[in-house]
């Protein structure tokens, strides 16, 4: 599903240039489930947005099934995300001016779908994500684990093949952190693609292999058994 | 898709009531200042145009006199409207109108005192848009004793009876009947006239019973052979694509064929659309204030506009991480763009509701300060017209530029909270508000000076006095016994002293350019303005004289003149002019004296030549000095000798002051108005700048918390955040003010003699703009820096 090949980003600043990838190559399966794991600095959340087409790459090849989208242009690749690629992140990055069931319903109403489909879909997914006696409440009304398992379920609700999740349990006690990966793993076995950012081995157990990053560079990886 | 823009937008709103509070004041006041105004504006702009030959009708005047003396005569001689349809293929046809005021209309045993009235020729039935709704169109007056009246005066003297055929008296004993109603004026018509008579009335009356002569031995037969009384307004219609100099040269050349003495004896004609707003000349009537207030309402809704740009762009960075999730999740550019601009258009449709509720709770004032009569219906099609587009207007100017700036943030740097847009956008808000608070300060400066000229003007030393009298016109009967009328009035010691002439002297009077002396040179077409009177009138207006001696009533003295210092300038001469030979109109005489420059017009206008004449038989107008305290006993006074020869007539008196003060009355409702406006801009803008100041403080938190931790004063943080705008606030100083220098040195141009402008207006307009933004700063400033430390920085 994803291969990328001599993979480059440089930050320049008016003082520095920093190289947040270097020369990264690396290709991701259909129905993998990936960590991605490294010290702090690394360029794990520089890598896993290119991965997700919020930012694209200053050297190097990036495709993803089989298009090559290095050099897409904005809209092209807000186009290819809305219709592949769901979101967690570590601080949920909910619109606190609307409702869960709001929320949920966002990326629906982005693509087209009906209003009538959208209430459907964005029922179905609050029941498996179990905060549907939730969906009229705000952002601030729920806890972490609630809001990160809204966030979910509003990465999910549009059936995207590729799901990119940034420290999705970093912000949340080990309880709720558990729930969230237990989730995660379910919709790996209904077929979606996972590539997870973490600081916690604990977490990336969770997941079929983990690539370990250092500057730049994929310096190991380990096949989980 | 919008449903759901919508409700976006709803919550939007609500969830931040304070600047959702100040946007929608600050737009609902502009709008609705902004559109009366427009409203003002287009109703001026539209005067006359409603005639559907308006394009291709003419008003005729003729150039009179050379220099100081120069004029425009905008009512004519009778013969060019004849003589040009006549010999002109290009006009189709002409109206003559002979405007007269003042005479009560008899229906049976009620009396109507008619003040605005005339005599016209039947074409001014077609030529104009003022159809006959009753009676024979081909044929409005059947002969000369029948009039045409207006729907509403029907009304006022039939009641609900039929009009046509009714008799009514004129005057004394003139009995006419009527033969035709026409719909009443549109109130943007320049024509007002309730009652009209017959032309030809006037000529059989003025030229044929009565003989008229205009050199004392020569009778003319007919107003058309008249070329001398310039008395008719003149209307002319064309046939489309006439070319206005042309018609001039044509005119002017049957002029100097009929009348050769008078060349060269320049033609202008002016658009019938223009009548209203122009001067006969083309230069500048109303229009100078039309397009002043046109100015100043784009203006003002101009700085309503940018509150909300800055506002909604400030608030911008605090809707970073909004606009990147959703951009993230799948929304596109004109998605988000969309959004914006739905929020902008409820909170414009809030404003609009109220501004709307709001005018029409207001119309009522609105239209008698304005003297309109603007109605917010259904069928006021312009009018909801200019209300629409410049709702329309407001609402583009104030969407685009936050709506495209927002929905064009980078969706990654915007949710690290690194939205290096901040930079560009704030040096464009401080550009807005330095436009916002430079528009005030020109009108700030533009209201004191305005005030200051008004000042200069009501104080000024004219020359002559014109405090404390009372001043009527006698009627025919009074007049005959203008000698008894006196010595009764002065007899009464509430009547210090009292003169008749035949001027208004604060208002204006006759000229005549027929005239000679000794050494007159052979280019000089030299106007007199010319004052008749008894040989009271100099002393009782205390005018200097500084040469010669007064009249003394001798009857030598209807051969004598006395002139004032400028027409001695202008007439050429120099020195002891006294004994020099004068010849003004039929009268040769010497001039016995001289006095000093006064101002018998408005200062608007230089003083011109002015010839004093001893002539109490021509002189209608009475002068009575009083004091103020025994101003009831004299008005009793005068009212009951009044009676005694006019019981039918009302008595219409007036303070010569409160004359006086009344030439000036759209000088002093310009001044009105901009104290209005300068004092809404100010508002608007200070609720723009006041809104900032909050978002300022509100973003700058975590750093005043930072800063008292380290041991910043709290005097230190109010500098801190009131030095940014203050700093703005002098750049817009340094704009305004040689903007309102400029702009108001045009405005007293119009005047011929005006007050200095002087520094302190300046200062003081600085001072005020700097004064009023530091409070409206300080309240937030304040409050940020009183804040508890801890307290701040736990909310990050
Ligand atoms: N916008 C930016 N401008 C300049 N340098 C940046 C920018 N974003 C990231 N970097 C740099 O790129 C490198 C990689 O950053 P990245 O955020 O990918 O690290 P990370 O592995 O996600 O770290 P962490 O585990 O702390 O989240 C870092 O050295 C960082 O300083
Ligand atoms: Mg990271």
């Amino acid at each position: 599903m994803i291969k990328i090949t001599n993979l480059e980003k440089f930050y320049r600043t008016e003082e520095v240039e920093t190289i947040a990838l270097n020369k990264l190559s690396m290709h991701v399966d259909t129905g993998e489930f990936v960590a991605i794991m490294g010290p702090s600095g690394c360029g794990k959340s520089t890598l896993l947005n290119i991965l997700g087409m919020l930012d694209d790459p200053d050297e190097g090849s990036y495709v993803f099934n089989d298009i090559e989208v290095a050099h897409f242009n904005e809209r092209k690749r807000a186009d290819l995300r809305k219709h592949n690629i769901g979101f967690v992140f570590q601080s949920f990055n909910l619109i606190d001016e609307l409702t869960v069931f709001e929320n949920v319903e966002l990326p629906l109403i982005y693509t087209g779908v009906s209003a009538a489909e959208r209430v459907k879909r964005v029922e179905e997914v609050l029941d498996k994500m179990q905060i549907m006696h939730r969906r009229n409440h705000y952002p601030q009304q729920l806890s972490g684990g609630q809001q990160q398992r809204v966030a979910i379920a509003r990465a999910v609700v549009n059936k995207p093949k590729l799901i990119l999740a940034d420290e999705p349990t970093g912000n949340l006690d080990s309880s709720n952190g558990n729930d969230v990966m237990e989730l995660l793993t379910d919709l790996n076995e209904q077929g979606t693609t996972i590539i997870m950012v973490t600081h916690s081995e604990h977490d990336a157990r969770y997941s079929h292999r983990i690539i370990r990053l250092l500057d730049g560079q994929t310096v190991m990886e380990n096949i989980m058994v | 898709m919008i449903l759901n823009y919508l409700k976006t937008a709803w919550r939007n709103i609500l969830s931040n009531k304070f600047y959702a509070a100040i946007n929608v004041t600050g737009l609902t006041v502009g709008l609705v200042v902004g559109i009366f105004m427009l409203l003002w504006v287009q109703d001026e702009l539209s005067f006359d145009r409603f005639n559907s030959k308006a394009d291709n009708i003419y008003k005729v005047g003729i150039v009179g006199g050379t220099g100081l003396s120069k004029q425009i005569f905008s009512n004519i001689i009778a013969p060019v409207s004849t003589f040009a349809k006549n010999e002109l293929p290009d006009v189709k046809d002409g109206v003559r109108i002979m405007a007269v005021g003042d005479a009560p209309f008899k229906y049976k045993d009620k009396v109507f005192y008619e003040d605005n009235f005339c005599f016209t020729d039947p074409s001014y039935f077609s030529v104009f848009d003022f159809p006959l709704i009753k009676g024979d169109k081909r044929n409005p007056f059947p002969d000369n004793n029948t009039i045409v009246i207006t729907e509403s005066t029907a009304k006022k003297y039939f009641g609900t009876e039929d009009p046509i055929g009714k008799t009514v008296i004129i005057g004394q004993n003139e009995p006419v009947s009527v033969t035709g109603v026409i719909a009443d004026y549109p109130k943007n018509s320049s024509f007002q006239y309730r009652v009209m008579l017959p032309l030809s009335r006037f000529n059989y009356l003025a030229y044929i019973k009565n003989k008229t002569s205009y050199d004392g031995k020569t009778t003319v037969q007919s107003m058309d052979a008249d070329w001398s009384s310039f008395s008719f307004q003149t209307y002319l219609l064309t046939k489309p694509n006439t070319k206005a100099a042309k018609l001039e040269k044509e005119l002017q050349a049957i002029h100097e064929r009929q009348k050769p003495e008078d060349a060269p004896v320049p033609y202008l004609t002016q658009p019938l659309p223009q009548m209203h707003l122009y001067q006969a000349d083309g230069t500048d009537g109303g229009m100078s204030t039309v397009r002043m207030f046109a100015i100043v309402a784009v203006m003002i809704l101009v700085i309503a506009c940018i509150n909300y740009v800055n506002l909604s762009t400030a608030r911008s960075m605090l809707r970073a991480k909004e606009v990147s999730i959703r951009k993230i999740i799948g929304a596109g550019k004109f998605q988000l763009f969309m959004q914006f601009m739905v929020e902008t258009a409820l909170l414009f449709a809030l404003a609009a509701a109220v501004a709307i509720a709001l005018m029409f709770i207001l119309l009522p004032y609105y239209n008698q300060f304005s003297g309109k009569q603007i109605a917010l219906n259904i069928t006021s099609f312009n009018v909801w017209a200019c209300v629409v587009i410049t709702l329309i207007g407001t609402l583009t100017a104030s969407s685009i530029y936050p709506a495209l700036l927002l929905s064009s943030f980078e969706p990654l740097k915007a949710l690290k909270g690194k939205v290096t847009a901040g930079i560009g956008t704030a040096a464009f808000r401080r550009i807005l508000v330095v436009l916002q608070f430079s528009v005030s300060v020109v009108l700030i400066v533009s209201t004191l000076i305005i005030g200051k000229q008004l000042k200069y003007v009501f104080t000024k030393d004219l020359g002559y006095d014109k405090e404390n009298i009372i001043t009527f016109n006698m009627r025919d009967d009074m007049h005959k016994h203008a000698d008894a009328v006196m010595n009764e009035l002065k007899k009464d010691p509430s009547v210090l002293a009292a003169t008749v002439s035949s001027r208004n002297m604060v208002v204006g009077g006759s000229s005549t350019g027929n005239n000679d002396w000794d050494g007159k040179p052979k280019s000089s077409n030299l106007w007199f303005n010319q004052i008749h009177g008894d040989k009271n009138l100099i002393d009782f207006f205390k005018i200097k004289l500084i040469q010669g001696s007064n009249f003394t009533g001798v009857v030598a003295d209807s051969s004598h003149f006395i002139i004032n210092e400028t027409a001695v300038k202008e007439m050429g001469l120099s020195g002891n002019v006294i004994g020099k030979r004068l010849r003004i109109q039929t009268i040769n005489g010497t001039i016995i004296g001289v006095v000093k420059d006064f101002h018998f017009q408005n200062l608007h206008k230089k003083i011109e030549p002015v010839v004093f004449q001893y002539n109490p038989a021509n002189s209608w107008r009475v002068y009575l000095k009083i004091t103020n305290a025994n101003a009831q006993r004299a008005i009793a006074i005068s009212t009951a000798v009044w009676k005694q020869y006019n019981n039918d007539v009302p008595f219409n008196y007036a303070f010569l002051d409160d004359s006086y003060r009344r030439i000036y009355s759209d000088d002093s409702r310009q001044g009105q108005l901009f104290n209005i406006f300068s004092a809404i801009a100010i508002v608007i803008s200070c609720l723009g700048l006041f809104g900032l100041a909050t978002y300022s403080a509100q973003v700058k938190t975590r750093e005043i918390g930072i800063r008292k931790v380290l041991g910043a004063s709290v005097a230190r943080i109010i500098t801190l955040l009131a030095r940014e705008f203050m700093i703005l606030i002098a750049l817009s100083t340094a704009i305004g003010l040689p903007v309102a220098w400029y702009a108001m040195n045009k405005w007293l141009q119009d005047f011929a003699y005006k007050t200095n402008i002087g520094w302190a207006v300046f200062a003081f307009a600085a001072f005020a703009a700097a004064a009023v933004a530091l409070a409206t700063i300080s309240v937030q400033s304040i409050k940020a820096a009183l804040a508890n430390p801890v307290k701040s920085l736990r909310s990050e």
